[in-house]
């Protein structure tokens, strides 16, 4: 069972090899990127089969131990299990389907090679996150995903937007992150190790337990970009589109929600965490979808899209379940990165993402507009498509925990959600022609789009089948809340058909901002949170910045220009002290040499028989010598 | 009369003499060279006379002078080489022609 570790070993050796190529070069081995993760898909299918029928612990362990600290022994190591097998093809597929798509869609690219590098070390960093057995391994991991993010939105960084972009992204999951290192030191001084078996089974009081969990949830909070910390993730579209259905759909966004699923039992055991985390994903869900309404950016709609959905994995993991926050991953990770593909090839047709200057491309991209409708009815929560099944286990489960209020509201964003896809698909597919010279995507782009709206079509089938795998029970969907959420999605889509799909209804922005001045704005500035963070946050740091930049040039430049002249002027004496004394030594001596050389050089006459005779005479005079010695 | 040290000695100076004042006096380099040789066996001659008269159960001086044979039957040959490169550049093996070195 060895070669488990294959699986994230074949996408970073990818990495390793592309790296310190030239840009030609790695171009040229771009396959060899997309053959490592087709083979870590192998691999994946494999290590899924060796787990199945699952509902047991884990088959495959190994690990090394890296540091010794007292008696101690830090280990890092992988694990398969059901729930890392299940993560494990999630990501190997969408990542599969990515890199092969990304052949068609960024082969004009000259940096192209560097993208698949990056991308390999992306899947390579999730794939080791899902398999880790240890919080160590999986914080290495993470980090790693928030360098590969900030890369790949800094893609194309002659732009100024996705530089920006990229610096928020990372400085704002960083924030975060302080927080999971903050919750790693506090699980190493209570259980005194890292490893999931010995952290979870630690007879946790509720006080560290709640501690734990919250600086665990905020990391979550920064990873899948949930409010307060969500401002990353719609700049995050600056980057390639492909790489954003990879990373900032469906799996490294979905970290966050696996690391709270991996230390659930801490969660369990604080309680007051656990409806912190409802809460969190509950205004997430719905402002966020609120957001999507108003965006004009088809990527920007889908990015809020995908913070609404993080925000309901959230619900569910507060709501006690993490079985349904995974299965909400796993449905999610599908059809999310199937939008983002098929926004992709909308893009590339259009030559624009503004949804105002696209339309009727439901003639134009047959297959794509097919494969959309799969995605977007998954999203909107219509059966059979994935999406219905996962949003009705969550809404089911706050039924059954008696959640009353956070059902309402998670149904009223459920609604939302289905009157902003409706809003997106009518806009960009049925509303009139805005463009003539459109084409379909090439058939690398298509296949893996069409792979993924099929899975999206007919998971959802599966669902108890899942649940048995893992272990717990997802039910098949009661009428009664599937009703319910059905007439939501109906009435949302049935909504956005009336504002933005009819025929006679050309939509007039203008005419809404008017009617709803204050709500538009509220919501148009994105509750405000950029301009108040880029004033409180970014503002106060710049003043700090100016402060210290200040007294840099005063005080510190000062005192190194005052050491600096000093310094000359010792050095000037220096200088005169070496030209006149030293130097004049050296030049006496050589003088002196060369003018007795000019003295001795006239005993070299050329002559062979003067030498012979000085030679002669030589000898004559030492055996004299050796005479005149001896007696 | 027996032949003793002394005159070994003796025609061994005279053969050094005859040959000091041949390489000092002729110009040309091959007369110069036979010259050298002389004195080279004159040497060869007093090792013989030496291992013969004085200790004549160790073997160490004829041993000596057929070492020191063969060492200037390289020298010489090594000598003519040098003279033939000479003639070559100069088209003479006068000694006097060859005054590159002078200093």
């Amino acid at each position: 069972m060895d070669w488990v570790t294959l699986i994230p070993l074949l996408p970073a050796l990818a990495f390793v090899v592309l790296a310190p190529l030239s840009r030609a070069a790695r171009a040229k081995l771009v396959p060899l990127a997309v053959a490592a993760v087709l083979g870590s898909l192998g691999l994946s299918i494999a290590a899924f089969l060796a787990v199945w029928p699952g509902g047991h612990g884990e088959v495959w362990q190994a690990s090394v131990t890296i540091a010794h600290i007292g008696d101690r022994a830090i280990t890092l190591g992988l694990a398969l299990e059901p729930m890392s097998a299940i993560m494990l093809t999630v990501v190997t597929v969408v990542g599969a389907c990515v890199q092969v798509y990304s052949l068609g869609y960024m082969h004009r690219e000259d940096r192209i090679g560097w993208y698949y590098a990056v991308l390999s070390l992306f899947t390579a960093a999730m794939l080791a996150l899902v398999l880790s057995d240890n919080f160590l391994g999986l914080f290495m991991a993470w980090e790693v995903m928030g360098l590969c993010s900030y890369l790949l939105i800094g893609f194309w960084h002659e732009q100024e937007a996705p530089r920006l972009a990229s610096i928020k992204a990372f400085l704002t999951t960083k924030v975060g992150d302080l927080g999971f290192m903050l919750a790693l030191a506090v699980v190493y001084a209570e259980a005194g190790a890292f490893d999931f078996a010995t952290v979870l089974h630690h007879d946790w009081t509720a006080g560290t337990a709640t501690l734990v969990a919250l600086l665990m949830l905020f990391a979550a909070m920064g990873k899948s970009a949930q409010f307060p910390l969500h401002v990353w993730l719609p700049d995050a579209m600056a980057g390639p589109t492909p790489a954003s259905a990879l990373i900032h759909a469906a799996t490294m966004v979905a970290a966050g929600v696996f690391l709270v699923v991996r230390a659930f039992p801490i969660f369990e055991a604080s309680g007051i965490a656990l409806t912190i985390t409802l809460w969190v994903g509950l205004i997430t869900a719905l402002l966020a979808g609120l957001l999507a309404m108003v965006q004009h950016d088809i990527k920007k709609v889908l990015a809020y899209s995908t913070i609404s959905q993080l925000g309901f994995m959230f619900i569910a993991l507060g709501a006690g379940s993490s079985t349904a926050a995974l299965y909400h991953l796993v449905t999610h990770a599908y059809f999310k990165s199937l939008l983002f593909l098929g926004a992709g090839v909308i893009i590339h047709a259009a030559h624009t993402q503004d949804m105002r200057q696209m339309g009727g491309l439901a003639k134009k991209l047959p297959v794509t507009s097919l494969a959309f409708a799969s995605g977007s009815l998954a999203l909107a929560g219509i059966v059979p498509f994935s999406g219905f099944w996962s949003k009705d286990e969550i809404l089911a489960v706050l039924l059954h925990e008696h959640q009353y209020v956070a059902f309402a509201i998670a149904l009223l964003a459920a609604f939302v959600t289905a009157f902003y896809v409706a809003r997106l698909w009518f806009r960009v597919f049925t509303a009139p022609t805005q463009q003539e010279d459109l084409h379909e995507g090439h058939r690398s782009m298509l296949v893996p789009m069409v792979v993924l709206a099929v899975i999206t079509a007919v998971i959802g089938f599966f669902g108890p089948t899942l649940g048995d795998f893992l272990g717990h029970e997802i039910p098949w969907p009661a009428l009664g809340t599937a009703a319910i959420s059905t007439v939501a999605a109906l009435g949302g889509i049935t909504l956005g058909w009336y504002v933005y799909g009819r025929r006679t209804s050309v939509v007039n922005t203008q005419a809404l901002k008017q009617r709803f001045p204050h709500a538009y704005g509220v919501l148009a500035n994105k509750y405000y949170f950029d301009l108040t963070y880029g004033y409180f946050v970014v503002g106060g740091y710049t003043t700090l910045a100016r402060a210290l930049a200040t007294f840099d040039a005063r005080v510190v430049d000062g005192v190194v220009n005052g050491v600096a002249a000093a310094w000359r002027s010792l050095s000037a004496a220096g200088w005169t002290f070496d030209g006149r004394i030293v130097d004049g030594a050296v030049n006496g001596a050589a003088s002196a040499v060369r003018a007795a050389g000019d003295k001795v050089r006239t005993l070299q006459t050329g002559s062979v028989r003067s030498y012979q005779t000085l030679i002669a005479g030589a000898v004559v005079l030492l055996v004299v010598w050796i005479l005149v010695k001896g007696a | 009369m027996t032949v003793g040290l002394p005159h070994v000695l003796t025609l061994a100076a005279l053969l050094f003499g005859i040959g000091l004042y041949g390489a000092l006096s002729r110009k040309n380099a091959v007369h110069v060279m036979m010259s050298l040789e002389l004195m080279a066996n004159a040497v060869n001659l007093n090792l013989v006379g030496f291992s013969r008269f004085v200790t004549p159960e160790a073997m160490t001086g004829q041993f000596f002078a057929v070492f020191s044979m063969v060492v200037s039957a390289a020298e010489i040959g090594l000598g003519l080489a040098l003279v033939i490169a000479i003639y070559r550049r100069k088209r003479s093996v006068e000694l006097d022609a060859v005054q590159e070195l002078k200093g």
